[in-house]
């Protein structure tokens, strides 16, 4: 299984990461995006099984690459689970509108992170 | 508080006076009134009177004087007078002035010069109280100290500077922090592996251990005259339990060290939280920078200093002002 991790902190990348690889998984498994331009890019260039995306991010946030990869290109069935601080209830709906998955508030525990996973890889 | 270098060179240049310090070489030690009092008409008087006093013992000879003796020359030397003295000067050369005299005449003039009281070191510029560039600078440097002062008391705030700057301040704490707390997680995923490196060798040795026992266990029952096959089997029994040990207090720290990479959430949150404060100020200083923007063509005229109402002291009233006109009688 391929994971893309989208986040423009290098920290949260690699906290979450860290987290994925509790789950099981390796190194190998996931790649790294530091916004959503890029993101869209390497997404372009790899198949991937999940996204895991922050919604705050340069260039291009999260919110505009969900939409981009739901409107277009080879990845609009993949699941996607926003990683964000948002925590408001207006920015969920949003983001479940723009077609989001799943939905984890910072900060969060690997525990939350493996349910939402396994709830969206089910 | 500290004074820059500049602060130091240009308070340096105000104190560096050297035409004063030439003319302190060349003064004599007449007395002048250094302060910076105004000289009263006899302070005047007494100096034009020492001034003179001066004039006349240079000049050693009074001019009364001088008419007397000139008079006494007139009576005293006659033509025959004059006619002796020339045929003195004449003979007394070969008589009187020989080499040994000149001799002593240059060592006098050598000892007189010895003997010259020494001429007095030349005193250090001292500087007026009167004197304008110093007076310039330490006011300056007096209302620097007041507003360091403030500054340090927090009344002021701290002029502007690429170090005081909000936003920069802010971007730069945020950067900042994002290098040292990827550093901090370069230390903990270290640890991580490492104990996962300790945990792999540590269950090779809880199996070699186990296969050891098993070995020497069988050993034992097949030669129990061998004391040594008993030994070991004991020893490898007590470690047996050490390498679980390992294992066990190794995951024990990897859950801190995870709950520690958790908690490093709260970077990424803070960080936000600071942007967010740094889009409000951004917005605030394009609001301010309109709302105060002046578009006319204005440019700074003189402004009044005291203009009535004020509450200052340096504000005439109707009589003093009648009292001043009265007084310059224009």
């Amino acid at each position: 299984m391929r994971i893309l991790i989208v986040d423009d902190s290098s920290t949260m990348r690699r906290i979450i990461g860290n987290v994925v690889m509790q789950l099981g998984f390796s190194r190998d498994d996931f790649d790294e995006a530091e916004d959503g331009v890029k993101a869209w890019k390497i997404l372009g260039e790899n198949q991937y099984d999940i996204i895991l995306t922050d919604w705050n991010m340069p260039n291009m946030n999260g919110l505009e690459l969900v939409k981009k990869v739901r409107s277009e290109g080879n990845h609009q069935k993949v699941p996607i689970i926003m990683i964000t601080t948002e925590g408001g209830k207006g920015e969920v709906i949003t983001a479940l509108k723009a077609g989001v998955n799943n939905y984890i508030v910072k900060p969060f525990s690997a525990d939350i992170l493996k349910e939402k996973l396994d709830g969206v890889l089910k | 508080m500290s004074m820059s270098q500049e602060e130091i060179e240009a308070l340096m240049s105000g104190l560096d006076i050297p035409e004063d310090e030439s003319v302190a070489e060349e003064e004599t030690p007449v007395e002048t009134n250094s302060d910076n009092e105004t000289m009263s008409e006899d302070d005047i008087a007494d100096l034009i009177a020492q001034t003179e006093i001066q004039d006349e013992q240079i000049e050693s000879v009074p001019e009364d004087n001088a008419d007397e003796i000139s008079v006494d020359i007139e009576e005293n030397i006659s033509e025959d007078n004059i006619e002796e003295i020339i045929n003195n000067i004449e003979e007394s050369p070969d008589e009187e002035v020989s080499n040994e005299n000149i001799e002593d005449i240059l060592a006098g003039i050598e000892g007189m010069d010895e003997s010259e009281p020494e001429p007095k070191s030349v005193p250090k510029p001292t500087i007026p109280d009167n004197c304008p560039t110093p007076v310039k600078v330490d006011s300056e440097a007096i209302a620097k100290d007041w507003t360091d002062d403030k500054i340090d008391q927090g009344v002021f705030p701290f002029p502007v500077g690429k170090d005081t700057k909000v936003v920069n301040q802010l971007s730069e704490v945020a950067t900042d922090s994002e290098e040292k707390a990827s550093k901090i997680f370069d230390v903990l995923s270290f640890i991580l592996d490492e104990n996962n490196e300790i945990q792999k060798n540590s269950r090779a040795l809880d199996d070699f251990l186990a296969k050891q026992i098993v070995l020497l266990d069988s050993l034992g029952k097949k030669f129990p005259n061998i004391g040594a096959f008993k030994s070991n089997l004991e020893l490898a029994q007590s470690l047996q339990g050490m390498p679980k040990d390992i294992i066990s207090r190794t995951d024990a720290e990897n859950s801190q060290l995870f709950e520690a990479m958790e908690l490093m959430q709260f970077h990424d949150i803070n960080r936000q939280k600071i942007e967010r404060v740094m889009s409000v100020i951004k917005k605030l200083s394009t609001y301010l920078n309109n709302l105060f923007e002046d578009d006319t063509d204005y440019s700074d005229v003189a402004v009044a200093k005291h203009i009535h109402g004020d509450t200052n002291s340096n504000l005439v009233d109707e009589e003093d002002l009648d009292a001043l006109i009265a007084e310059f009688g224009n």
